[in-house]
């Protein structure tokens, strides 16, 4: 296949391409708060929440292949811990970020057990029906004394609002945010500084939520996920623990999704079954839906499919108004009643299926290779070859294909 | 005349080829036998003819191309194989199963007189007519898949490895029943086997098929006399 | 007694109705090793035409009729454009299919008929209430014992029970239920016997897609809107009963059915602190699991044994 350029692994280009990328996105992250506003960092907040629960459910669908369609029970568990904790008991919100993990994984290692028995559409089958006993779990009478029932928290027997962060001075209203002395929001009263606050909790989520899979990933643990997902019997029969990886994922999975539920019960302040959509089976779809456009078993997948659900979702969503679709794809949209951001991605979901079943991050690989092709290092070779670092080359080579 | 020819057949699954360009024919009222280690290309040859797979090169029935015909199509024409493994419908009673290999067939009256004819022909069968055919032993099954193929009132009849996993007085009733309809009735067949004495008795042509091409071919007595084909190929 | 007896027609008629999406999802399963997760919303979809038919003044029967059309065309349709090419490359494949077309569907629902219930005046609709395939005034029960049987409730037991017995007369006395039946068992031996599978997987998907069709025309009848989310809890409840009856035993799905629905419909009355109307799903799901651990063929399927 040919390529235009060559470029040797850990070379010197190399590690310029790594090094540009990355700063491209520590651009985009770091100008959002700053430059952008309000709505922008709304979305990117979406995006944000979005991004870190498809990462974690990429790591038991994608990676492990364990189907789950129930992962907004564990967001779920995320947001009413943050509610309960800080509204009932006044824990500081920072607290419940562990305890919500913590609980969220224990939960997720009990349903890796019965996991274990069931396949394929089986276990679709039950996570979904988790995903959608989850939130009539929140308005049972039995469970109300806990969970507020429908109305959610805070109630009237609560302590405190949950975005009440009880650090600092006053009761109830948090009003700076301090680390060793700096102040970087200002005063958090002010709903710009209030957003930027938010967007950067979201971020750092969503960037340990990175960090954590990564590591998984490329560890061990990470082969025998994809053992299990390729071939299970032969997995276990080259000595994969089969019920201590299954648990173990599912239990970090688990506990990762409930992650971006924190931020999304400080972001709005209340939980309630009506109001965090993202804790019912539509926001567990949407998590499949964002992680498998992306890409569902590579890294960057969902945080590519996150950020295009959001824009997508974001643009059209003005659309069932016809006067605010563009002129030329009106006839398209208009005789539409709803916003067809949902059809889009259904649609493409579908498509995507015939022609790019490893999504974006999967095409992006199948045909960046035409562009740029990395030689990876000869065996036994140790550091960068600087001099020969770039080679141009348009001679067809089988050898020395990358992915 | 000519039944089945094939020329330059190949097949494969994927990106491996197994069938690298076969020769061959079944005479009407042959009884051809094709001979081959694992791995040879036997099975593949057979799904072939059936349609199973996609096929390159040529191959003709009654002097008609199919080629690119269905699978329904080429048992239409008159081709019924009694595939690998028995291939029974496991779920279906014995009766079912023989209902379903006369598909194809649009006379009621004589299907029922065939069911009857087969039922006699393997009276174990008959005894377990109503059974699950999943229940059945594996010579049964056999008996059955080959009484299914029957059904339909094949011009030729491929049978793959009819003996594998059987106990060899099974296999010799099977054989006997076989060489009995050619006999008698002049059907046509085409058998794979790897399984060499037993074939070689009644075969009226045999085929050696090694890692997808024709290596030999002509009849039994003259196969038995070369004697490198024989200690390579035919073990005795 | 009178009130067990009472909850207990109430929750056959519900369970007629998981019944049907059972079945549904049985037929598929059986004859393509597929779970069509988009069932539910293709009943939807056929009972929203039901709707829109009767806006145009057809009465319900034969809107029913031609609403089960619209479900076999979209179901036979599906098999052919979207499973069949997608089946060739993975089972998890078509299960994203099927997710998608279940999104698709819902959205498409909302897109031609807005996202409120019909019939609803406000939108400017003819009929009051959804078209009940029996007659549905208040009057319209016995009352033996003091217990209400309406006429509504048996009459669709009663389809239920006659649809179930002309599948069996289909399957086990047509030759066309011989080939779904072979085609089922084994495949390839279906086509080594001159069986078009092809053709057999379309019909399959279509009759399944019909079923449904009837299913969701019986669900907005009983709940008197068709709306978004009519089908969502029953696809569950449908999905629950499959898994009951064993995925593979059509009259496993409409045992499955009406046994959950009088489950749930007694376990709701009978104990409104614990199941109430909050956690009647809670049902479902705890019959689901319970049945996947212990015999996860259900209770009339057959047990597969895995050859690696």
């Amino acid at each position: 296949m040919k390529s235009l350029v060559s470029i040797r692994e850990g070379g010197l280009a190399s590690w310029a391409f790594r090094l540009g990328a990355a700063a491209l996105v520590a651009g985009l992250v770091l100008w959002i708060p700053t430059s952008a506003g309000g709505g922008l960092i709304s979305t990117a907040i979406e995006a944000l929440t979005l991004m870190s629960a498809a990462m974690a459910l990429n790591l038991i669908l994608g990676y492990t292949g364990q189907i789950s369609i129930g992962h907004s029970a564990f967001l779920g568990i995320g947001a009413y811990t943050t509610g309960i904790f800080v509204s009932r008991w006044g824990f500081s919100p920072w607290l419940t970020f562990p305890i919500a993990f913590a609980i969220a994984f224990v939960v997720g290692v009990i349903v890796s057990f019965p996991a274990s028995r069931i396949k394929g559409v089986y276990l679709a089958l039950v996570t979904l029906s988790l995903g959608l006993v989850f939130p009539q779990l929140l308005t049972w009478k039995k469970l109300s004394w806990l969970t507020g029932g429908g109305a959610g928290l805070p109630n009237k027997d609560s302590q405190l609002q949950t975005t009440g962060f009880n650090i600092g001075r006053k009761e109830g209203q948090m009003l700076h945010f301090e680390i060793f002395g700096w102040n970087p929001f200002g005063d958090l009263r002010r709903p710009d500084n209030k957003a930027a606050f938010w967007y950067w909790i979201a971020a750092g989520v969503a960037v340990i939520v990175y960090l954590v899979c990564r590591g998984v990933v490329k560890s061990r643990i990470g082969r025998s996920m994809i053992a299990i997902r390729d071939n299970e019997t032969a997995a276990a029969v080259m000595g994969v623990n089969l019920v201590r990886t299954k648990a173990f994922v599912f239990g970090l999975s688990a506990g990762l999704c409930a992650l971006p539920g924190c931020v999304v019960a400080i972001k709005i302040g209340s939980v309630s079954p009506e109001g965090i959509t993202s804790l019912t089976v539509k926001g567990a779809i949407t998590f499949l839906i964002v992680m498998v456009i992306g890409g569902a078993g590579s890294l960057w997948g969902p945080i590519v499919g996150a950020a295009l659900y959001v824009f997508v979702t974001e643009k059209t969503g003005e659309w069932a108004n016809d006067d605010a679709i563009p002129a030329l794809i009106r006839p398209l949209f208009a005789w539409a009643k709803v916003p067809p951001g949902d059809g889009i991605f259904a649609i493409l979901l579908i498509l995507l299926m015939f022609v790019a079943p490893r999504g974006i991050v999967g095409l992006w690989n199948q045909y960046s290779s035409r562009i740029v092709r990395v030689l990876p290092r000869p065996a036994g070779a140790v550091g960068p070859a600087p001099m020969a670092a770039v080679a141009v080359s348009t001679i067809t080579d089988s050898e020395g294909e990358h992915e | 005349m000519t039944l089945l020819k094939a020329t330059g057949l190949s097949a494969g699954y994927g990106p491996v080829t197994v069938l690298q360009g076969l020769d061959l024919e079944v005479q009407q009222g042959e009884f051809v036998v094709m001979l081959g280690a694992n791995g040879a290309g036997k099975t593949t040859t057979m799904r072939a003819i059936s349609g199973l797979l996609s096929r390159q090169g040529h191959i003709e029935f009654e002097g008609v191309d199919i080629t690119k015909a269905s699978p329904d199509a080429i048992v239409r024409a008159g081709i019924a194989q009694v595939p690998q493994g028995r291939g029974t419908f496991p779920e279906l009673s014995v009766e079912d199963n023989l209902h379903t290999g006369a598909f194809v067939r649009a006379d009621a009256e004589g299907v029922r007189d065939d069911i009857a004819r087969w039922l006699a022909v393997f009276p174990r069968l008959a005894e377990r007519r109503h059974q699950r055919a999943g229940s059945l032993s594996g010579g049964e099954q056999q008996m059955l898949a080959i009484a299914r193929a029957l059904m339909s009132r094949p011009k030729l009849l491929l049978c793959d490895e009819p003996s594998l996993g059987l106990a060899p007085l099974i296999t010799q009733e099977l054989f006997s029943v076989l060489e009995g309809l050619h006999r008698d009735e002049g059907l046509s067949v085409l058998l794979v086997e790897q399984n060499a004495n037993l074939a070689m008795h009644i075969a009226s042509r045999v085929y050696l098929l090694e890692t997808g091409r024709i290596v030999a071919s002509g009849s039994a007595a003259e196969l038995s006399a070369d004697d490198s084909i024989r200690k390579a190929y035919l073990g005795f | 007694m009178a009130l067990f007896f009472q909850r207990l027609v109430d929750g056959l008629s519900y369970g007629s109705v998981y019944a049907l999406i059972a079945l549904g999802l049985v037929i598929v399963y059986r004859g393509t090793g597929h779970l069509n997760f988009a069932q539910g919303e293709m009943a939807l979809f056929c009972a929203y035409f039901v709707y829109q038919f009767g806006e145009w003044g057809i009465p319900i029967w034969p809107a029913m009729l031609l609403g089960m059309g619209v479900g076999f065309l979209l179901g036979s349709a599906t098999e052919v454009t979207l499973i069949r090419p997608i089946a060739r490359r993975s089972p998890f494949a078509v299960f994203i299919v099927t997710i998608g077309l279940f999104t698709f569907l819902n959205w498409l629902d909302g897109a031609i008929w807005g996202n409120q219930q019909l019939p609803n005046s406000g939108v400017g609709s003819e009929q009051l209430t959804y078209p009940s395939l029996f007659p549905n005034d208040p009057q319209d029960q016995w009352l033996p014992f003091g217990v209400s049987i309406r006429y509504e409730r048996v009459g669709i037991l009663v389809l239920v029970l006659v649809l179930t017995g002309l599948l069996f007369l289909l399957f086990n006395k047509t030759k066309f239920g011989l080939s779904m039946r072979a085609v089922a068992s084994n495949s390839e031996s279906a086509k080594l016997s001159g069986i078009r599978t092809n053709r057999v997987l379309m019909m399959s998907w279509g009759l399944a897609a019909a079923i449904g069709a009837l299913g969701g025309v019986v669900q907005a009848g009983l709940n008197g809107n068709v709306n978004l989310g009519l089908m969502f809890t029953v696809f569950i409840y449908g999905s629950a009963a499959a898994t009951l009856g064993g995925f593979d035993s059509p009259g496993g799905a409409v045992i499955g059915g009406l046994l959950i629905g009088v489950i749930e419909n007694l376990a709701s009355g009978y104990a409104p602190q614990w199941v109430g109307q909050e956690m009647k799903l809670g049902v479902a799901f705890i019959v689901i699991l319970a049945v996947l651990l212990v015999k996860p063929s259900g209770l009339f399927g057959t047990a597969k044994v895995e050859r690696v």
